[in-house]
């Protein structure tokens, strides 16, 4: 990367089912308690970009509502519809640029009391095709997701159980989830209804609200506003097509492209090995092995062995979504931005009853669309290099 | 109202709303077909990939697709999932009897169909289990002439 850019500050709101304040007061207080915390008013930012989506604010150009509460009023302010991991990238992408210094971004969303967010997936379907016969859902494809990976890899319902009991347990520990239980078992998770097989109720998001804002800046400015910048190593993004009947679900080629993308500009040869720690945006349980496989930070089908043996726990080999992941919490918009923000808490220790030990690298993933159709990666690390 | 309440205004959207999409040739010519009892799909002439529901263009190859051949209207299930519950406008109700929804390889084709599969016990359904589509009578021109699909014999 020509020119370098980091994550300078971050901040996050706690994760909740209805977070109690109208979205304009969510952020200004978001936005306003992270420059307070790094001493920098709202001139200091040149750009901002704002990540919230038109049809789940219930309004055309959600951002014009978000503009004045993140202090971007007559400022240079731009959208990013997708996710949060994506808005991110374009934050970067506008540093490098050389026309920006600083970059603040924020994505929200209000999942949790102001839409349905199964309802507002129903509307990203075919509108000519499947939309029209009504067969498809976000669970539905979800479901047909699991089975594609699980039975090609032998995965049974107990490994997707052990998943989603880690991601509560650890979720527990997270102030800022929504959803966690310190005892989660795979019993307790066995214990919930299925929605469709093998997906049950504790497989899949919560509905929730919330927010998160981060501060990039380029080299130039980034150790002025902070003693611990986190360095925006590498990124990519990719997208497949839309039709799943097209997709071979047993693994996310679009997310392996992303990542290649990413370790490429970030120099990293081997994932497994130099990442320290990986903050994934999974929507299901059974998301997790296939983004992590993409990702390279297990062997294709290692779903079985991964859960069994606990090498995504926090202490363990590859520590994946210490701080509970989607299942803790899921605002859509947010999601990918909040990703970013939990790797630079790793990478600067502060992440309290959920670190992990030593962390010098990691990776944030974001996605978009049904079965992940759309995903972004991105590597950050405390060396500058 | 009790004291603590807090005040919510209910802008509704209208989720109504209609948008006339024109559904384009393709999916046009898919829908004549079915009142023939055949489903139609589209060949691609570089990656020599079978396309069901039709479409304009291949990703692969940035081509229109423009060689039509019919599939099916036997497949095999590659992938399943079996219902409990069903959403009604985006929420989860509970339904009695389980459904079954799978992916389906049709004859000939190379990409899977979403489909709904009737007239069997949610215990027996299985990856490989051969079916076929069954159509609507008489035809209505629509997508639902597709009406379902079901085992073989
Ligand atoms: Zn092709």
């Amino acid at each position: 990367m020509e020119r370098k850019v980091a994550v300078v500050g971050y901040a996050m709101t706690r994760q909740a089912s209805d977070i109690g304040v109208p979205r304009p007061i969510m952020l200004f207080e978001l936005v306003k308690g992270l420059f307070d915390q790094m001493g920098i008013t709202r001139d200091d930012i040149d750009t901002f970009v704002l990540c919230s989506n038109d049809f789940q604010c219930g309004r055309t150009i959600s951002n014009v509502f978000e503009d004045t509460p993140v202090g971007a009023y007559m400022k240079d302010e731009t959208k990013v519809e997708a996710d949060g991991v994506m808005a991110v990238m374009y934050g970067a992408i506008r540093i490098m640029s050389g026309l920006y210094d600083t970059a603040l971004v924020v994505g929200n969303s209000l999942g949790g009391s102001e839409f349905r967010p199964y309802l507002i997936m129903d509307y990203q379907l075919h509108p000519a095709y499947d939309r029209q016969l009504g067969i498809l859902n976000e669970p539905v494809t979800a479901a047909l997701q699991a089975k594609a990976y699980m039975e090609k890899y032998k995965i049974t319902e107990d490994h997707l159980n052990k998943i989603a009991a880690r991601l509560l347990r650890n979720a527990a520990k997270n102030p800022f989830a929504l959803r966690g239980k310190e005892d989660a078992t795979p019993e307790y998770i066995a214990s919930s209804e299925y929605l469709y097989e093998p997906l049950r109720e504790l497989h899949c998001y919560p509905f929730t609200d919330g927010a998160c804002a981060v501060v990039l800046a380029s080299d130039k400015r980034a150790k002025a506003l902070t003693d611990k910048p986190v360095w925006i190593k590498g990124f990519g993004d990719s997208i497949e097509g839309y039709f799943l009947g097209d997709r071979d679900l047993s693994w996310s080629r679009s997310a392996k492209v992303a990542a290649d993308r990413a370790y490429r500009m970030a120099g990293i040869s081997n994932p497994a090995k130099e990442i320290d720690v990986a903050e994934i945006s999974i929507k299901f349980a059974s998301q997790e092995p296939i983004i992590c496989e993409a990702l390279g930070l297990f062997p294709e089908g290692s779903g079985a062995e991964v859960a069994d043996r606990g090498l995504a726990e926090i202490g363990g080999e590859m520590p994946v979504c210490p701080s509970g992941g989607g299942l803790g919490a899921y605002p859509f918009s947010a999601m990918g931005l909040i990703r970013v923000a939990e790797c630079a808490k790793q990478i600067n220790g502060e992440a309290g009853d959920i670190q992990v030990k030593d962390v010098k690298t990691a990776v944030a993933h974001g996605q978009d669309g049904f079965c992940a159709q759309h995903n972004a990666v991105m590597v950050l690390s405390s060396e500058e290099g | 109202m009790k004291a603590g309440e807090r005040i919510v205004a209910h802008a509704v959207v209208p989720l109504d709303f209609t948008y006339n999409y024109r559904v384009g040739q393709y999916i046009e010519r898919y829908i004549k077909a079915l009142g023939e009892k055949k489903i139609m799909a589209v060949k691609c002439q570089d990656c020599g990939r079978v396309f069901v529901p039709p479409r304009k263009i291949c990703g692969t190859c940035n081509r229109i697709l423009d060689e039509w051949v019919e599939v099916g209207p036997e497949g095999t299930i590659e992938i399943f999932t079996i219902g409990h519950v069903k959403l009604n406008k985006g929420l989860v109700e509970k339904i009695d009897k389980p459904s079954i929804i799978a992916m389906v390889k049709l004859d000939g084709a190379s990409s899977l169909l979403p489909c709904v599969i009737n007239g069997l016990d949610p215990e027996k359904v299985k990856k490989g289990l051969r079916v076929k589509a069954v159509f609507k009578e008489p035809p209505e021109d629509s997508l639902f002439d597709l009406d379902h699909f079901e085992p073989v014999g």
